[in-house]
């Protein structure tokens, strides 16, 4: 069942469960067919893409017809963002989005404030949450939309979602509402009737289904502009061809993550509280990034290493089988210190020392045992070549 | 982007790593802000200006540790004049190469040795306190790697002119709003700047 590898990277991708491949196995060999209409080969897929989507739907608190399956969260936010700007922004309308979200929703951000639209960006205290008074006071008579992410890409902080609704249902005008549940999604119970959200993205590979498939929710009413245009199989907003293998391959992964809910994430929650005693007993002079306990997703444990650097730590880790992630700047492409962390007040030796580890259903006690024991020794060894540890502790 | 394997025989296995007692020089550069910094330390023969012994300390990525490790390497049993001559280029090569954002690493440690075996030579009355001119601006210049391509900003003819008038230091770069490591760059000069005491001011411009 296990490769060989402890992968401890799964907010990134997720290995497919197995059973994933066996349901998308008939769409690749047998039924290859596309949507269609009056001959069985089409009304087939289209009675297959139907009962998928429900049951992905079901997950979220919906039905079939609230969803567009598509390429992927990047997509979903891409269809929703523009989407709603087209719809409901006018030239030099207000946005607002907070400086700790996931780059899908800054980069469109960015983009929308060259297209003549304002944006407020809300700041984030010390353990990511952004900051409600400010949401509060930015809100404007031409504010129509409002974006976040429901849980933290990198620290893993639960948004407190409810208290986001009522502030935006409290103001004197609709403000359109779209989060981002990629991190979120098969972590923590999301309801969009209980989220009071408008659109929402979702992505199978966070949940072991496979990569390249993801969904967009629409609640029924809201209009979206639409991004891509094209022939139209099932789907109306979301042209062009379908991969029905991959939804397949999702609504399987949805199975099996909420069939059985609470226990796995309970499962998970267990596993990181574990991971994090661990290092807390083994390493010294670490810190917690991010909340404890209830407030934090329960797959992500976010930690920085005092006086080395993430990047020469995920190597090592790297050389004995185990992925991790880091937030430095030397493993970042554009050599630049993890922007959340260093919003949420961290200085940079603590984003350079920053080490992320995401759990999934396949990950073991042992399997953390072992990193904690690795971590421990390179923690060690890198610590006798670092000049600030050397700096600061003379005596050894 | 890949780490060839001496690179990473050099970080899993560094040469001469560690805390030196009672060294002849030393030297620290770079800052925990650029997310690197090297200490080298030197015993010299004080007959023989030769490097008797060389030790680092790395606090930093895998080819910053690689990188320092080799400069040891290069440095160790040659004489100063010899040790003077080595440059990030030479431990480039001896590494087989770096990426090019890994580049910059390969010059901390060059530059840190060099910095050791001036603070030695300073100390031992071997050579003057070298006074602050555009030519150390120009020197420090040729230290700042261009993270795109992995060759100085000199080389490579991004800077047009650089003025030094009262502490004032003015650099006029080549390079593109749109360029992604335009910040990056910048934000190197500053750094090698700013630890000059004669330094009040830097004003980079952009076209």
């Amino acid at each position: 069942m296990k490769p060989g590898r402890i992968y401890l990277d799964n907010c990134i991708t997720t290995r497919p469960a197995p059973e994933v491949l066996e349901a998308m196995k008939p769409y690749f060999e047998e039924q290859y067919w596309y949507p269609g209409n009056f001959i069985s080969t089409g009304e087939a897929i289209n009675d297959a893409i139907l009962g998928f989507g429900s049951t992905v739907a079901k997950a979220i608190g919906t039905n079939a017809s609230e969803l567009h399956f598509c390429s992927g969260g990047t997509l979903a936010n891409n269809m929703a963002i523009k989407g709603l700007a087209t719809a409901y922004g006018k030239a030099g309308g207000h946005v607002i989005v907070s400086v700790v979200d996931y780059p899908d929703l800054l980069t469109n951000a960015a983009y929308l404030e060259k297209q003549g639209f304002e944006v407020s960006y809300l700041s984030a205290d010390g353990e990511g949450f952004i900051n409600l008074q400010e949401l509060k006071s930015a809100i404007r008579h031409d504010t129509f939309l409002f974006m976040t992410t429901a849980v933290n890409h990198v620290v893993g902080t639960i948004q407190p979602l409810a208290e986001i609704k009522a502030i935006l249902e409290a103001a004197d005008h609709k403000i359109y509402f779209h989060l981002d549940a990629g991190q979120a999604f098969g972590k923590i119970p999301l309801d969009v009737n209980a989220l009071g959200v408008d659109t929402m993205s979702i992505s199978a590979h966070k949940i072991h289904g496979p990569q390249g498939i993801g969904a967009l929710y629409q609640r029924s009413g809201i209009k979206l502009g639409q991004l891509i245009h094209g022939v139209k199989r099932v789907d109306n907003l979301q042209t062009g061809g379908l991969n029905i293998a991959l939804i397949a391959g999702f609504a399987k992964a949805v199975e099996l993550t909420f069939g059985d809910f609470a226990a796995s994430t309970a499962h998970l929650r267990e596993l990181s509280d574990y991971l994090l005693s661990r290092l807390e007993a083994e390493i010294p002079e670490i810190e917690l990034n991010g909340p404890r306990g209830d407030k934090r997703a329960p797959h992500n444990i976010n930690v920085s290493i005092d006086y080395i650097e993430g990047e020469a730590i995920t190597m090592m880790l790297d050389v004995l089988g185990i992925t991790v992630a880091t937030g430095s700047a030397c493993a970042s492409q554009g050599l630049k210190a993890n922007y959340v962390l260093m919003a949420m007040g961290k200085n940079h030796v603590q984003s350079h020392g920053s080490m992320k580890f995401t759990l999934s259903r396949y990950t073991t006690k042992e399997d953390i045992d072992e990193t904690v024991a690795a971590l421990a020794g390179i923690s060690k060894e890198l610590r006798e070549r670092s000049p600030l540890y050397n700096a600061t502790h003379k005596e050894r | 982007m890949q780490y060839s394997q001496k690179v990473l025989d050099h970080f899993m296995h560094p040469k001469n790593v560690g805390k030196m007692e009672n060294p002849d020089a030393t030297a620290t550069e770079g800052s925990p802000a650029c997310g690197d910094q090297v200490t080298v330390y030197l015993k010299v023969d004080e007959e023989k200006h030769t490097i008797e012994d060389i030790s680092f300390l790395s606090y930093g990525c895998a080819s910053n540790i690689a990188t320092a490790s080799i400069i040891t390497e290069l440095a160790k049993g040659k004489s100063l004049d010899e040790a003077k001559a080595i440059t990030w280029r030479d431990a480039m090569e001896a590494l087989d190469g770096l990426p090019p954002v890994k580049v910059h690493c390969s010059v901390l440690a060059a530059d840190t040795l060099q910095t050791a075996i001036s603070n030695y030579e300073i100390a031992h009355g071997l050579k003057e306190v070298p006074n602050f001119s555009k030519d150390t601006i120009l020197e420090e210049l040729k230290k700042i790697i261009y993270p795109k391509v992995g060759e100085d900003i000199v080389s490579l003819k991004m800077v047009k002119y650089v003025g030094l008038t009262d502490g004032d230091v003015l650099i006029d770069l080549n390079m593109m709003s749109f360029d992604q490591w335009r910040d990056n760059v910048a934000e190197e000069i500053r750094e090698h700047l700013e630890k000059y005491p004669e330094v009040k001011n830097i004003q980079i411009n952009f076209p």
